[in-house]
């Protein structure tokens, strides 16, 4: 399998194996002897159009840690865009620049596809609006993965707005390329899981063996679940401020109704958390939130030296 | 049935487009790019509407004076009219008569629905992949929403 060269704009382009291959060079790359200068000749253009914090920062740590360099602009009110300047043109101005690889983040769906053909150079899609965003997806199996020992078989519940989190939807149809699995999406009504997903989670219950419910209460699944994965209900996408605060205290996990998890329960979220999370639970066995977040730094240096040519 | 007086003349060389659902043809025209087909060529494009049908009650039809239209050029017009057939006249003689297949992908001729697709701010031309034909769904190619029914509006071309 050969990831030299290659865009990565969305989960639905690569298959179980890839991703499989994907996860298993993690390890390579961590232990790898020259790990500091695996990409000691290698540029990577971060093309930033909305801020981001981990996603921007772990990328920038792991071009460095791989001895690569960094260039490109993290507000797009102090480039040309601000002149009108097309998304397309200004991707094709970085592509003529010598950069090896282009980092993109965008407020619009389908504008990491886009740059993806403007660009010569391979393109990562570092979130595009509510769209897709890889390389979260990648750190949320890897974390999976790392913690159950599996993907296959496991038994997740999705907790929060699950209707505009783009992390649940694409973690959720990346699930569904493996067998077995148990899924378990726990909203409010108003913040249900899309038609469209649910679709193709019955139609992967034929295909692949999965099973899924919709479900209201938190507290009726922790003691099933491998992993418990919460989202943050988006204030921004509620026009009742009321309704936000009434469904962020519903939502809310506390340290006390873990008494009937299994062992190997993990709490996952894609952070920033808001209140979903009480504090208490940071201290418990089960919290892998942090972790989950370092995941992705070692998820992101494993995809730049494959796409840089550096391991293979 | 009634003996209706008014028919398209037959043409010599040229593309008849039959048995589309009453009131679609205009759609289709806007779709193929009759308009601009006319204006660029010259040639005569005539549109039918409301035609006596056996098996559609009323019908429309398209003649169009030009061959230039391919078979894949032409499998658009199954997204709208999925029983029409196509005939193709050279020289006065019937030299293919086909029905229409429901691509598998469509180009610009389609709106993405979805008002935060980048094809929607910028000048990025659509491209769709037919991820379903009953009911007929397409996904956008780039912010891959995926939308069926009275979401699929076909983009307005003179």
């Amino acid at each position: 399998m050969n990831f030299q060269g290659r865009d990565i704009i969305s989960m639905n382009d690569l298959t179980r194996e890839e991703i499989n291959y994907i996860l298993s060079r993690v390890p390579e790359v961590q232990n790898h002897p020259n790990k500091a200068s695996l990409c000691n000749d290698k540029v990577s253009a971060m093309l930033f159009f909305e801020p981001s914090t981990r996603t921007r920062t772990s990328f920038e740590v792991a071009m460095r840690n791989l001895g690569g360099k960094i260039g490109g602009f993290y507000d797009a009110n102090i480039t040309s865009v601000v002149k009108e300047e097309s998304l397309w043109d200004t991707v094709k101005m970085h592509d003529g620049y010598g950069f090896d690889v282009i980092v993109i983040r965008h407020p619009l769906k389908g504008a990491a596809r886009v740059a993806a053909e403007a660009a010569d150079i391979p393109v990562i899609n570092a979130g595009d609006g509510p769209n897709q965003h890889p390389t979260q997806t990648l750190l949320d199996l890897y974390s999976i993965r790392e913690t159950q020992g599996r993907l296959d078989g496991i038994s997740i519940a999705m907790v929060g707005d699950l209707a505009n989190g783009r992390t649940v939807h694409s973690l959720t149809e990346a699930l569904l390329k493996y067998e077995n699995c148990r899924l378990i999406f726990i909203s409010p009504r108003d913040l249900a899981m899309p038609r469209s997903i649910i679709d193709k989670c019955a139609r992967a219950s034929i295909d692949r063996g999965v099973t899924f419910v919709e479900a209201g209460r938190i507290e009726d699944h922790i003691g099933q679940v491998d992993v418990l994965y919460m989202t943050r209900i988006q204030m921004e996408r509620l026009q009742e401020r009321a309704l936000a605060e009434k469904f962020r205290s519903i939502y809310r996990l506390e340290a006390g109704m873990l008494s009937d998890a299994k062992p190997n329960m993990k709490i996952m979220h894609p952070l920033p958390r808001v209140t979903e999370i009480a504090q208490d639970v940071d201290e418990t066995p089960y919290a892998y939130y942090f972790q989950q977040a370092r995941n992705g730094l070692l998820v992101r240096e494993t995809l730049l030296a494959l796409i840089l040519g550096a391991i293979t | 049935m009634k003996d209706r007086p008014i028919t398209i003349a037959k043409i010599d060389s040229g593309i008849v487009i039959d048995h589309i659902p009453a009131g679609k043809a205009f759609l289709i025209s806007q779709v193929l790019g009759l308009n601009a087909l006319a204006r660029k060529t010259g040639d005569i494009i005539a549109i039918g509407i409301n035609f006596e049908s056996q098996s559609l009650n009323k019908k429309d039809i398209i003649k169009v004076e030009n061959l230039s239209l391919t078979r894949n050029m032409l499998n658009v017009v199954a997204l709208i009219a999925p029983m029409a057939t196509v005939t193709r006249i050279e020289n006065g003689k019937v030299t293919e008569k086909h029905k229409v297949d429901v691509p598998d992908s469509v180009g610009d001729i389609v709106v993405c629905p979805d008002r935060f697709c980048i094809t929607n701010h910028e000048q990025v031309p659509c491209k769709f992949v037919i991820v379903g034909k009953d009911p007929l769904t397409m996904r956008c190619h780039y912010c891959e929403t995926e939308f069926f029914g009275p979401l699929i509006k076909y983009k307005e071309k003179n």
